[in-house]
């Protein structure tokens, strides 16, 4: 009895019994991989695999940081994070505050809004690369047979800036619906007898958002934005499926690994963006927190 | 009072057109998806295109499960195979972490959910080339396990913080109950805890099933041989085949979007409102 006592009150042992096999995957599978990959990033690896790596010292790191293409994938990939989080946030929350209101039908609106999300991203690829097809495609046909916006189709795919678009529109349509939702279950959260209190001192709509629904939702604002800034940072397929112009790092770090075949240097790539990413993750954390003592 | 109602009338009226116009536009490649499978070949290439199909044909939706011209019921497969060995695998290893993690003190909790939170942010691309050559070292190349097992990493740090949270909202009290009735720890846990919150753990399911069904770079990595591609990388490659026809990749879209649509509708109406944002990555 005292033994099976002794069981339930040792609560250390059962938390890791039940933890081991998570954390052994985690050591071994992203633990183990995070330091291989620092040993790799010194390493010359040849592209077969019966052959000794060699160890080369920082040349990796040169060879990278001294190469053009690093530096305009890091510019393109700046600034397409920048616009893809920013607009996406803004349409997610311009959203939430549309339907933030009891109306018939408010379940299936969510439902169809979230579509964008979570179907697959192939599927959604192939249907943008048949809308925006260079001569049939139905956005050509409106941009220039119907409204007249130009007088030639642009070549959506095939031209560095106009991909660009492409795959900003793409992504802002696909990862809107994410901070929607963020948004909208904070916002009906919000005590309705606030709004009540605003009105009754003569609040306008936008005095009412800043003085009632923005402080509500600023956390929640806080890790939508920097959650979908790290996974916009090195996206791929969403990039990659859709056009070939448009070189993002995550792109660069794919085709640096298994279209050169040189692992060596693509591991000195993928430790630079994680260097990179962590020092915004730190940055953001620190002025979430210094305002959060606002 | 009269202009009130009105004004009140004339404002509903104005939501509603507004709300139609934006979902349209919204919907609109959905729409095309639709129309373009059901569309004649000849003109889906035509011009200008349609919106509405002036002749309608079922003929792409026989022929994507023809297995004799497209391959896509083996795509399908595979692709079943790793999602579901991937939800129910992380599912499993979700009940025991959250558990720890929303009822149990020990020795560096905080550091442990820390080391979760960190890596639910940064796997990904990130690891593809330590992992490939992990795996490919050990025999795994073009298998379905390597997916799978990338897939279960990927997954595992969202579903036990999801777990966790849903572990936290049951009353303590219920479990005390169940030590009283002479229930073990694993009983507690797997006849009290887990019925309990069986709406959370299948939204967890369907989280990973998710992420595992729309996954294109651990599988492009993986697997080489169109015998194993899953659905994602199999209608990808037939972009440059004569197997591409519109029609059929419209419609294999679709029916590939299905299963999620429907399992996330109902995890969504399982869920009582507010809390079903959680984790949902991507």
């Amino acid at each position: 009895m005292s033994k099976v006592k002794k069981f339930w009150e040792n609560q250390n042992t059962f938390a890791y019994l039940l933890l081991a096999p998570s954390i052994i995957l985690l050591v071994v599978l992203i633990g183990y991989p995070m330091v291989y990959n620092l040993i790799i990033s010194f390493q010359d690896v040849p592209v077969n695999p019966m052959m000794p790596s060699v160890f080369v010292g920082i040349s990796n790191y040169k060879d990278v940081l001294a190469d053009k293409e690093f530096y305009s994938s890091v510019a393109i990939t700046v600034g397409y994070t920048f616009v893809v989080v920013v607009l996406s946030t803004v349409l997610g929350l311009a959203a939430a505050c549309f339907l933030n209101r009891d109306f018939k039908g408010k379940k299936l609106v969510n439902a169809l809004i979230i579509l964008s999300y979570v179907v697959p991203s192939v599927c959604l690829i192939f249907c943008w690369r048949y809308m925006f097809n260079n001569i049939y495609g139905i956005i050509n046909y409106f941009v220039v047979h119907v409204f007249h916006l130009a007088d030639s189709a642009p070549l959506w795919f095939d031209n560095p800036s106009s991909a660009f678009i492409l795959v900003c529109l793409f992504n802002i349509w696909r990862c809107f619906p994410y901070a929607y939702m963020s948004f909208i279950a904070i916002m009906t959260s919000i005590d309705k007898s606030l709004y009540e209190a605003a009105e009754i001192d003569g609040a306008s709509k936008w005095e009412k958002f800043k003085a009632v629904t923005f402080p509500a939702i600023k956390p929640t604002m806080v890790t939508v934005v920097s959650l979908r800034m790290i996974w916009t940072f090195y996206i791929y397929a969403e990039v990659k499926l859709l056009t070939s112009q448009v070189d993002v790092l995550g792109v660069y770090l794919y085709d640096m690994a298994f279209a050169t075949h040189d692992f060596g240097k693509a591991a000195a790539i993928s430790l630079i963006l994680f260097v990179f990413i962590f020092a915004c993750v730190m940055l953001i954390r620190k002025v979430v927190l210094k305002t959060d003592e606002d | 009072m009269r202009t009130r109602k009105q004004k009140n009338m004339i404002n509903k009226v104005l939501f509603y057109v507004a709300l139609i116009l934006i979902l349209i536009a919204l919907l609109f490649p959905f729409i095309m998806m639709l129309s373009v499978s059901l569309k004649s070949t000849a003109e889906t290439i035509g011009f200008p295109p349609t919106i509405i199909p002036r002749s309608f044909t079922i003929q792409h939706y026989k022929d994507i499960f023809n297995v004799q011209i497209f391959p896509f019921v083996r795509y399908l497969k595979n692709s079943l195979y790793i999602a579901l060995a991937t939800s129910v695998l992380v599912v499993f290893l979700g009940i025991l972490g959250g558990y720890a993690l929303a009822r149990l003190k020990f020795f560096g909790k905080s550091v442990i959910s820390e080391v979760f939170f960190f890596v639910y942010m940064f796997s990904g691309i990130l690891l593809i080339v330590p992992l490939y050559k992990l795996l490919a070292s050990i025999g795994l190349r073009n298998t379905e396990e390597a997916v799978i097992i990338c897939m279960i990493i990927q997954t595992l740090p969202t579903a036990i913080y999801m777990t966790r949270s849903f572990f936290e909202t049951i009353p303590v009290e219920l479990e005390e109950a169940g030590k009283v009735d002479g229930l073990s720890r694993w009983g507690v846990i797997f006849r009290i805890i887990v019925p309990l919150s069986i709406s959370g753990l299948i939204s967890v399911f369907v989280y990973a099933f998710m992420i595992a069904w729309n996954d294109v770079l651990f599988a492009s990595i993986f697997i080489d041989s169109t015998e194993n591609m899953t659905i994602t990388i199999g209608l990808n490659s037939l972009f440059n085949t004569p197997d591409y026809i519109w029609g059929r990749m419209m419609a294999a879209s679709l029916v590939t979007s299905l299963p999620i649509i429907i399992m996330y509708g109902i995890s969504q109406s399982l869920i009582k409102s507010g809390r079903a944002d959680g984790g949902v990555k991507g």
